[in-house]
């Protein structure tokens, strides 16, 4: 089986050919950057193409027919009809499966669903990612909130910290919150 | 009413009526909380329609009316609530071709044809025409305009799939030999020197439909009043939209960096009263109204490039994918059907 994968993050679409060749009977071809969509599938002619839902170039199948010297072959997404969870997973980790014969290989679904796990996983990381930023921003600022106080308050930095979680628990905010306030107030910069 | 409504649409100047309705708190007032999606590509937007990731979507009729038979995938449960947008397309060509095309007294149609067809012969293959979906206002309004002039769509052009905001550079490197497109791509082509606007599409149909709002019909069946809301709302925002006086506000909202990020110049240019060589219309009212003479205009056009199934009946198609009942329920007016270009052509 012949498999297009038109994924513009070259680390998780290397990582996906991998995975995928490692079956003999499978064999990946990438969509080269700059090089369009509907060119590639005719250069390749694949049975299915993986698309990362995030490239605005996925429109050029979508209701395209693949011209061959015999006979145009519909290409129609993948979709599975009786299983609504299976697509709407997919569409939550951001990749999408096209048949260029019209009908979806018999093996589709196991392909559709190694590209699922590992787009999924990088969605994870990037998340992860995001959070641990934040999470190293918020100590910052409770830094500079807790230095502001103990130099206008005169306080250790023990009850600086105290300070802040009795407010925070009083008023129903997160310490992050109530520091941000300190130092915004201190500094009249907007973090 | 708390359950949030999720919007999705593209980076296009006609998504300004879900824009301003959300920016002038018309969405809030009615007690409606709505989050919008900007979505990269038609097929994302049809998908999440059809899972049920997005409750309403600024969409393409002739799109909704193929998701809805079957033609992309499994028939999507998806309808046409009301009419956003008309207009604001246009027909390029690149500029060797535009200088063979614009003779000032001929027909440009008859000289397109002659253009066609020569080069064809001089190049071995028909031009490429860039369009931004297959089943779009654009392809189906340049497939007739083409046919019009006498030219076989099929034949004498390769039409190819391209998104809006990559067809100028694609005309200008030759990769293409024309588009059809939504604002403001054509004016941007225009002014990089890479082509020139043959027509607007609102020479080959005046005032024609452009962007609806497409609602997953679950959800539809489930939240009628919210339904209706939605609709109220977004028939104050077209009002907004449709002033001129308006038009700078809603540009800078257009040119958003955290929202849609289109040029700011262009984007008034291209809206009510700007000086682009076609603007966009939100005309007021009875053009919102979902109008099943125009599902029918779409589908007999989908019909005649041998799209659909000659069996499928088109009338119970566009009744049940144009649904007018939450227009009725607020009082709009079934808009008076006078100016469709004619269908007498092979297809009926």
């Amino acid at each position: 089986m012949r498999v297009l994968l038109a994924d513009d993050n070259a680390e998780r679409a290397g990582a996906l050919a991998r995975v995928l060749a490692a079956d003999p009977a499978i064999s990946v071809v990438l969509v080269r950057a700059g090089e369009l969509l509907a060119d590639a599938v005719t250069a390749f002619s694949p049975d299915i193409v993986l698309v990362d839902m995030a490239r605005p170039d996925r429109d050029a199948l979508d209701g395209i027919r693949q011209v061959t010297a015999h006979d145009p072959h519909p290409i129609v997404l993948f979709v599975d009809e009786d299983d609504p969870a299976f697509m709407e997973d997919a569409i939550g980790a951001g990749v999408s499966s096209y048949n260029v014969l019209g009908v979806p290989p018999p093996d589709v679904k196991p392909i559709l669903r190694a590209a699922i796990a590992l787009f999924r996983r990088h969605q994870e990381a990037r998340a992860g990612q995001t959070e641990a930023e934040t999470k190293l921003h918020e100590r910052e600022i409770v830094d500079r909130a807790k230095a502001i106080l103990i130099k206008e308050r005169r306080l250790g930095e023990p009850e600086a910290y105290r300070w802040l979680r009795k407010q925070a628990m009083t008023s129903g905010k997160r310490i992050a919150e109530i520091a941000r306030s300190v130092v915004r107030e201190k500094e009249g910069t907007s973090i | 009413m708390s359950q949030t409504i999720r919007i999705g649409l593209l980076r296009l100047a006609d998504s300004a009526p879900v824009l301003v309705a959300q920016e002038r708190g018309l969405f809030a007032r009615l007690g409606l909380d709505v989050a919008i999606a900007i979505e990269p590509s038609w097929s994302n937007l049809a998908d999440k329609l059809t899972y049920g990731v997005l409750q309403a979507g600024v969409m393409l009729p002739p799109l909704v009316l193929a998701a809805a038979m079957g033609l992309r995938g499994p028939a999507a449960k998806m309808v046409v609530a009301m009419g956003l947008s008309q207009g604001g397309n246009t027909i390029v060509v690149g500029e060797r071709a535009a200088a063979r095309v614009a003779a000032p007294q001929q027909p440009t149609g008859r000289m397109v044809l002659e253009w066609l067809r020569s080069y064809r012969i001089a190049n071995g293959r028909p031009p490429r025409f860039a369009v931004v979906h297959r089943f779009s206002t654009h392809n189906l309004l340049l497939r007739y305009w083409l046919a019009a002039a006498g030219a076989d769509p099929e034949r004498d052009v390769e039409t190819v799939v391209i998104p809006p905001e990559q067809v100028a550079a694609a005309l200008a490197d030759g990769r293409i030999e024309g588009f059809c497109a939504g604002a403001p791509w054509g004016d941007v082509a225009q002014a990089a020197g890479a082509g020139q606007i043959l027509l607007g599409t609102s020479a080959v149909w005046p005032s024609h439909p452009e962007k609806c709002l497409a609602l997953a019909e679950p959800w539809l069946e489930a939240n009628p009043e919210s339904a209706r809301l939605l609709v109220r709302a977004l028939l104050q925002a077209r009002e907004i939209c449709a002033t001129p006086s308006e038009a700078p506000a809603i540009a800078a909202l257009l040119a958003r960096e955290d929202g849609l990020a289109l040029p700011a110049d262009v984007a008034l240019a291209v809206l009510p009263g700007g000086g682009a060589s076609e603007t966009l219309a939100f005309l007021p009212g009875a053009a919102a109204y979902p109008s099943a003479a125009h599902a029918l205009w779409f589908l007999r056009q989908m019909r005649r490039w041998g799209w659909l199934d000659s069996r499928a009946d088109l009338n119970a198609v566009a009744r049940r994918v144009y649904r007018s009942e939450v227009l009725d329920a607020e009082g709009v007016p079934p808009r008076p059907v006078a100016d469709l270009p004619p269908c007498n052509n092979r297809d009926e």
